[in-house]
């Protein structure tokens, strides 16, 4: 599903972010990307979703070399690749049924299409009871639901989670990480960049481990460290 | 596809109601610049109907008598050719004349259709070698009283300072013009770039999501055209409050009664005006667009 073949990503002034990375996702993996503040985890997970390209090497997913895809196909790679944030990055000013609405509205799928799946899903987050709330009446638990659900709404290949739980109390981290599973095992490809030690240990699932840009451990079942 | 156009709609208005501190200026900007345009072009129009027969150096017209033997056509024509003292001179028959006149007075058709050929004076337009008030007195007096001449007429001072006049102002209002119109797409580019900037959140999220640049692109896109089209409907305006208030006045003056322009001119004004209209505030929102998105 995911490939790297020898990465290297650079960026301005020779700051070497990624050096020489080569990794195999299959499809339906749930993978942890840890690694100390700077390791490179954040430009691994922009390079896969394409907000950046690699200095060298190739990146394939679902079969497609995507630093040779042309600028005007990558929203297309992007509807497969369902996004979450530390910081949830919700609009404010749009209720929970809007916010996640929003994703499917701006690719264009029909009316019919967003009033049916929207509800579907909250309910599938646990915030059926919560659709017309805004984001800043709800706690931070469900905010980042709301996130997932939005992330997930369009049945991505794969999901892209950059520290979910980072803003988190470890209670309700929990829960989260019982949702990403669950959405794991529809059979996305779940890759989750953590700093969180209590969640890689007690999932025990890959673990891919980066410092100073190069991966330096990449272990099945594996802990934190 | 109805969704992709409610949607259009929606934020469309969105964005032009919460930017009208913005918009407001950036359409009044675009009105000044294009009624300046649109006036510059009227006046233009009404000062070629004005000098028209007089275009080309032509400092004295000779009119035969519409009932001129063939004779004394020819011996008229017989001295413009042979004078040393004329450089150029051209024939006007029946027809030609009365297909100027049919130009001249398009927009009033009850008197072209009293007018026929017969009745209208063949004529000898000459450009003579010295334009000097002096020469050409002298040499078109030499052609007045001679056999089947109704009467020789010059071209005045009057149609001289119209012409130099109307070139000026017309230079004037199209570098006014020109100026205003960089200053209105300046105005349209910042406000589009405001708009975008407000809603960076949003765009970020539907980059994020896969929506295309087009997609994100094409309601600032609209705002800044719905501003240039808002600017250059003002312009038509106020352009036709000028054709109806202002030429009726010039044309009270006995010596300006030619000077006039005729509806079919006002249309193609107009729709210059609002093809100006939506090319500015297309460009305008496109440089706003492109910079910010560079996905």
């Amino acid at each position: 599903m995911i490939k790297l073949e020898n990465v290297t990503k650079t960026y301005k002034g020779d700051v070497v972010a990624l050096r020489g990375a080569s990794v195999d996702i299959q499809k339906g993996e749930f993978v942890f990307l840890v690694g100390q503040s700077g390791s490179g985890k954040s430009t691994f997970m922009r390079l896969l979703n394409r907000e950046e390209v690699p200095t060298e090497g190739q990146i394939f997913v679902a079969g497609k070399d995507i630093g040779s895809l042309s600028s005007w196909k990558v929203p297309y790679l992007r509807r497969n690749i369902g996004c979450v944030f530390q910081d949830f990055k919700l609009l404010n000013k749009k209720t929970v049924a809007e916010n996640v609405g929003f994703a499917l509205e701006v690719i264009g799928r029909p009316r019919h299409v967003v009033v049916k799946q929207v509800p579907a899903i909250l309910e599938l987050v646990g915030l059926g009871d919560k659709m017309l709330k805004f984001p800043d009446e709800l706690s931070g638990g469900e905010q980042q639901r709301v996130s997932i659900a939005r992330a997930f709404v369009n049945r991505p290949l794969i999901l892209l989670a950059d520290e979910p739980t980072g803003n988190l109390d470890p209670e309700t981290s929990v829960g989260i990480m019982r949702l990403l599973d669950r959405i794991n095992r529809t059979g996305t490809t779940v890759v989750m960049a953590t700093h969180d030690r209590g969640i890689v240990d007690t999932m025990r699932r890959r673990v891919i481990e980066l410092n100073r840009g190069v991966i330096v451990r990449d272990q099945h079942r594996g802990v934190y460290e | 596809m109805a969704l992709r156009v409610e949607y259009l709609v929606r934020e469309t208005g969105n964005n032009l109601r919460r930017n009208v501190a913005l918009t407001i200026p950036a359409v009044l900007t675009v009105a000044v610049s294009l009624a300046l345009f649109g006036v510059s072009l009227l006046l233009g129009g009404g000062a070629d109907r004005f000098t028209q027969q007089w275009r080309g150096g032509i400092e004295f017209i000779i009119f035969m008598n519409p009932d001129a033997s063939q004779d004394q056509i020819d011996l008229i024509q017989n001295a413009v050719n042979t004078s040393p003292e004329v450089k150029k001179w051209k024939y006007f028959d029946k027809q030609m004349a009365f297909d100027e006149f049919r130009e001249l007075f398009k927009d009033k058709p009850d008197l072209v259709n009293s007018v026929t050929p017969d009745i209208l004076p063949p004529s000898y337009r000459v450009v003579p070698q010295n334009p000097d008030a002096d020469a050409v007195t002298a040499l078109a007096a030499q052609f007045e009283n001679q056999p089947g001449v109704k009467q020789v007429r010059k071209a005045t001072d009057v149609i001289k300072d119209v012409e130099s006049l109307t070139r000026y102002i017309k230079i004037g209002l199209w570098v006014t013009s020109i100026v205003l119109f960089a200053v209105s797409l300046l105005l349209i580019l910042n406000t589009i770039f405001t708009a975008m900037t407000a809603r960076r959140r949003e765009i970020e999220v539907m980059k994020l999501v896969g929506a295309t640049n087009w997609f994100i692109r094409v309601p600032f896109m609209l705002e800044g055209l719905i501003q240039g089209v808002s600017g250059a409907i003002v312009a038509v305006i106020a352009t036709s409050v000028f054709n109806g208030q202002v030429f009726p006045r010039i044309q009270r003056l006995e010596i300006l009664k030619d000077f006039r322009v005729d509806s079919g001119q006002l249309w193609t004004t107009s729709i210059w005006l609002i093809v100006l209209g939506c090319v500015i505030g297309v460009v305008g929102s496109l440089f706003g667009v492109s910079r910010y998105l560079d996905v």
